[in-house]
């Protein structure tokens, strides 16, 4: 496990940056919006980075750039499940309102094109964050907006995917293929049989998909006992000594 | 404590500075009419340039608190005299020469320094969004650096490289002599307790900005325990805790948060009666409950045996709303929320609001609990999965779905959103961002096609803990 602040990808001039005093420098902005875009082109993600970003956005509001904070946001989507999301939008303007209440989204026509793209990305993240796959593309596909606000970042539709596949593969020993096919937005069960077989390495059964047993669907049984180590009696065993006898 | 008493309280002043002082302070009383206890600050200010000489005032009044009705003037006053008093310490020729009181002013200095600026912004979204002072949204838009993010965090960091405190702890972690590396300036308390306690200060802002996990990433050369300087503070001790395990819930590493809340509120109930009648006492009681609070949030949310005392006070304090939150269902959204607000930090703003539209400045607590219940609203069915799937060792997903009155499509996201969440990261060692992905739950299951295999990792009885206590009570 890579811990939080740390990324095998990135690179050295970054590091740097993030590890100096230079990550509250606004001239640093334009690097860490390169990287942004790097991060899109090769699939790779870098939470810990793209916070420092938004941290430079949060005190500096005249330097936002609406464009890179979506990517960050549709980048932040294909790692779920994951706090990344809602830690990214910690650092936003609070105006942006991610989870507006009934009455301010019906007065939505008022709001800047910044702050809807915000709050539509949201939306797609509660969708995932709650399981809710079908529900997550029929809402990617609803609007053209979303098409827009992903474009950006290469394969994202693979990546969600792929994300859901392995929450599939964690939870399930099989799942009927038209279950699957909702969940994963393949249009044809030849497409489908395809995905999971080439990307997955899981084996077709009929109308049946079969996930190899791996650590997270075995779901096994034990019986945890407890550790007894000598320190937790040292306490007493000292007493004995210091009592007269 | 009005001028004279202080005055008089000061032996180490000779009478002619004595003199001087009164007569600088007359005459500032008489330009502007403030009342005794505001203008203790003012009269400081008013030295600001004979700096030399009344510094000691200047150090007891950066760590003594405003009052709590403090005009705005008074505020920037403050401001100014951090600013002189900070730049002082730091950019004299050569470290100061200063017998600093003891660790208890370091970190009141500290404290206070950015309990002011935490309240400066609260205050300033305040006047924007009630838009009904006109006088004072002028003077705020016109001062916008005042009390800002980047002087803020020039100061703390400045102090934290001029002691070179980050060289110094790593040292002794490595078993070294600290004093090797400290420096000129690190090698003296002044130095070093300010930049030590300038750490905790950045962990506290980042936190209240709503940056978690560089708040977490700022303590990587502190160590997190008894030894460790900040507990010589109590108050210091304290905060430590609440920050670091509330950035811990906001990363959703509730059981790094139990963890974190659970070591200091038994350590405090342990050490309970030394701090009444503290001057700080109550303050810390405050904190002490919303530490509670928080942790049967994060009880609800992953469910942990706690330590019995924090399980009996968490049930003595929040008992209603500990078991409501427990059940989970919409009806434990409101407690959640409520519980929430009154126990998280109060966050802020880093830069001014738009004073013109004071329709669009959003309370930043406001934000943040927003984004938190998204995260409760998702999870808000895991409770009532779990204490089904208790039941049983196989079930048919749609025989459970008719139980509980949803679609079979609706438990399947329930059942996955359940399985999601009991795998956390957990620290083990190194940095508190660092950490290994661990089982939180001991009921675990997996499907074939519509068949639920629940399997369930059973504790062994404990009897360690009962052995000890009952052998303390008879021997």
């Amino acid at each position: 496990m890579v811990a939080f602040d740390k990324c095998e990808t990135r690179p050295a001039h970054i590091e740097a940056i993030l590890n100096g005093l230079d990550r509250y420098n606004p001239e640093t902005t334009t690097v860490f919006q390169d990287y942004v875009a790097l991060q899109c082109e090769d699939r790779t993600f870098d939470c810990y980075a793209n916070l420092a970003l938004l941290k430079l956005f949060q005190f500096n509001p005249h330097l936002i750039q609406p464009d890179t904070v979506t990517n960050i946001l549709a980048k932040a989507l294909t790692v779920f499940p994951s706090p990344a999301f809602s830690l990214c939008l910690a650092l936003l303007p609070t105006s942006t309102q991610p989870f507006p209440t009934t009455s301010e989204a019906q007065s939505a026509s008022q709001t800047s094109d910044f702050v809807e793209s915000v709050q539509k990305l949201t939306r797609l993240s509660t969708l995932l964050e709650s399981a809710q796959y079908a529900q997550f593309w029929s809402t990617l596909n609803s609007d053209d907006l979303y098409a827009d606000l992903t474009a950006d970042v290469a394969g994202f539709e693979e990546l969600v995917r792929i994300r859901i596949a392995v929450e599939v593969g964690n939870t399930f020993r099989s799942i009927t293929a038209e279950n699957l096919e909702s969940w994963l937005d393949v249009r044809s069960r030849d497409a489908l049989n395809k995905f999971v077989v080439d990307v997955c390495g899981w084996k077709v059964d009929g109308d049946v998909i079969r996930v190899p047993t791996n650590k997270e669907n075995e779901a096994r049984s034990e019986v945890k006992s407890e550790h007894v180590g000598i320190e937790q009696f040292g306490r007493v065993i000292r007493r004995g000594f210091e009592l007269p006898a | 404590m009005s001028y004279e008493d202080r005055a008089n309280a000061r032996p180490n002043l000779n009478d002619e500075s004595d003199n001087e002082e009164e007569a600088m302070v007359n005459d500032y009383r008489e330009q502007v009419n403030f009342d005794d206890g505001m203008s203790e600050l003012d009269q400081t200010m008013s030295h600001g340039a004979s700096q030399a000489h009344d510094l000691q005032a200047q150090l007891a009044a950066a760590a003594t608190p405003l009052e709590y009705q403090a005009t705005l003037e008074t505020k920037f006053a403050s401001y100014d005299n951090y600013c002189s008093l900070f730049h002082y310490i730091l950019n004299s020729d050569g470290p100061v020469d200063l017998e600093v009181p003891n660790y208890y002013w370091a970190w009141e200095v500290i404290d206070e320094f950015i309990y002011q600026f935490e309240s400066f912004c609260r205050y300033r979204n305040r006047v924007a969004c009630t838009g009904s002072n006109e006088e004072e949204s002028q003077l705020l838009r016109e001062n916008p650096n005042t009390w800002g993010c980047y002087s803020v965090l020039n100061v703390l960091y400045s102090l934290i490289q001029r002691s070179q405190i980050s060289e110094q702890l790593n040292a002794t972690k490595r078993g070294e002599d600290p004093m090797a590396v400290a420096g000129e300036y690190g090698s003296r308390p002044l130095y070093k307790m300010l930049g030590y306690f300038s750490i905790i200060g950045l962990l506290r802002v980042h936190c209240l900005l709503g940056d978690f996990s560089l708040a977490l990433k700022i303590l990587d050369d502190v160590e997190m325990n008894k030894k460790a300087m900040f507990a010589r503070v109590m108050a210091a001790h304290f905060t430590t805790y609440y920050y670091v395990g509330f950035s811990y819930m906001m990363m959703r590493r509730y059981g790094d948060a139990i963890r974190m809340f659970s070591h200091i509120l038994v350590y405090v109930s342990r050490t309970k009666n030394f701090q009444k009648g503290g001057n700080n006492y109550e303050a810390i009681a405050k904190k002490n409950d919303q530490m509670y609070a928080l942790i049967a949030i994060c009880v609800a949310l992953h469910p942990t045996r706690l330590d019995d005392t924090i399980h009996s006070a968490v049930r003595e304090k929040y008992g209603e709303q500990f078991y409501r939150m427990q059940k989970g269902g919409p009806e434990a959204l409101p407690v959640f929320e409520e519980l929430f607000r009154s126990s998280c930090p109060k966050f802020i703003n880093p830069t001014p609001p738009d004073f013109d539209n004071p329709a669009s400045n959003v309370d930043p607590v406001d934000h943040h609990t927003a984004i938190f219940m998204d995260e409760v609203k998702n999870t808000l069915f895991n409770p009532t999965i779990r204490s089904y799937l208790k039941l049983y060792t196989t079930m048919d997903l749609k025989k459970l779905a008719g139980f509980l009155e949803v679609s079979p499509e609706q438990l399947r996201s329930w059942l996955l959103v359940n399985k999601q969440r009991s795998r956390q990261i957990r620290w083990v060692d190194g940095g508190l961002l660092d950490g290994e992905p661990a089982i939180a739950n001991d009921l675990d299951y997996a499907l074939e096609d519509d068949l639920i295999h629940v399997s369930e990792t059973k504790a062994g009885r404990r009897l360690v803990d009962w052995y000890l206590r009952n052998l303390a009570r008879v021997y």
